[in-house]
């Protein structure tokens, strides 16, 4: 008597998981198909999904970073050579003090960040693996084979000075570095 | 049954403050569509360096969270907070307050005005 009434929960349990699952895929194939997740820029997500999609990004990112070895930076002749390529290839996206950023910068989803809080939130070595791989689905571009892994880390340098840059001291920054 | 009471004025209290603060319609003597400025705070990167109520984006502290915006006395370093000056602060900060570090974001005055409607009626 009690076997049977084990199986009829343990049946039950089984068939109500079984339809969730095709009622959810059956959810999942009509949103896909029908054109219904609205897919603009302009269409902010719900701040849980952003939430979890950022958490993601940091372990990402601290994950595939602990492997890489930050050299001693900040050489005057490197500070200047990053600033150089941060003002031709990071500022149009992620702006400067004082500074905005291009037009194609300030209304991408998800919007680029200043990095002037950048060296706040990221180690030098995951600045660097963020600049030389980018972050899929972001639009952050990967370096790795635009720029040379010399001209990556002058960049990281050039962004962890860039909270003590006062806007003109910036705008000289990037004027002195000329073309990379 | 006296004891309830409190709490019914409370809730009342709190539906009160959430027409008050959460509406989408501007306070009195506010011009522009809060709306459309909601949606304008995104298309020019505000929330890139400000949290704003209601605009997801990352918690951020570059420029000041904007939340208490419409209950704070003075801006942009000491005017009178009035919807005109703080349409000519999101246009250009820097011919307020030369030493800010905020930019002119390029916006223009209608959605300046749409911003600003949104951000006092928080």
């Amino acid at each position: 008597m009690l076997l049977r009434r084990k199986r009829l929960i343990i049946k039950s349990v089984f068939a109500t998981l079984a339809a969730a699952a095709v009622a959810a895929g059956v959810t999942g194939v009509a949103v896909l198909f029908g054109g219904w997740y609205n897919i603009a820029a302009t269409a902010q997500h719900f701040p849980f999904v952003y939430s979890i999609l950022h958490k993601g990004l940091e372990y990402s990112v601290a994950h595939h970073a602990s492997a890489v070895r930050a050299p001693v930076l900040g050489a005057p002749a490197q500070l200047r050579r990053g600033a150089a390529i941060y003002g031709v290839h990071c500022a149009q996206c992620h702006g400067g003090p004082g500074v905005a950023p291009a037009p194609i910068g300030r209304s991408m989803q998800p919007v680029p960040g200043p990095l002037v809080a950048a060296a706040e939130h990221w180690r030098t070595r995951e600045l660097y693996w963020i600049t030389r791989h980018g972050i899929k689905m972001s639009g952050m571009p990967a370096w790795e084979y635009h720029l040379s892994d010399e001209d990556i880390w002058a960049t990281v340098a050039f962004v962890e000075v860039l909270p003590r840059l006062t806007p003109a001291a910036y705008r000289e920054a990037v004027a002195q570095g000329g073309a990379p | 049954m006296s004891a309830r009471r409190p709490a019914l004025g409370v809730a009342l209290l709190a539906l009160a403050s959430l027409t008050a603060c959460g509406s989408d319609r501007a306070p009195p003597g506010v011009v522009g569509d809060p709306l459309r400025g909601k949606e304008a705070l995104a298309m020019y990167a505000c929330h890139s360096c400000h949290i704003i109520p209601g605009v997801t984006g990352p918690k951020v502290y570059v420029g000041r969270p904007l939340d208490t915006l419409a209950e704070r006395n003075t801006i942009a370093g000491g005017l009178p907070n009035t919807q005109e000056n703080l349409v000519r602060w999101i246009r250009d900060p820097q011919s307020l307050e030369p030493r800010t570090a905020m930019p002119d974001m390029g916006v223009t005055e209608r959605d300046a005005i749409d911003i600003s409607a949104y951000l006092l009626s928080r």
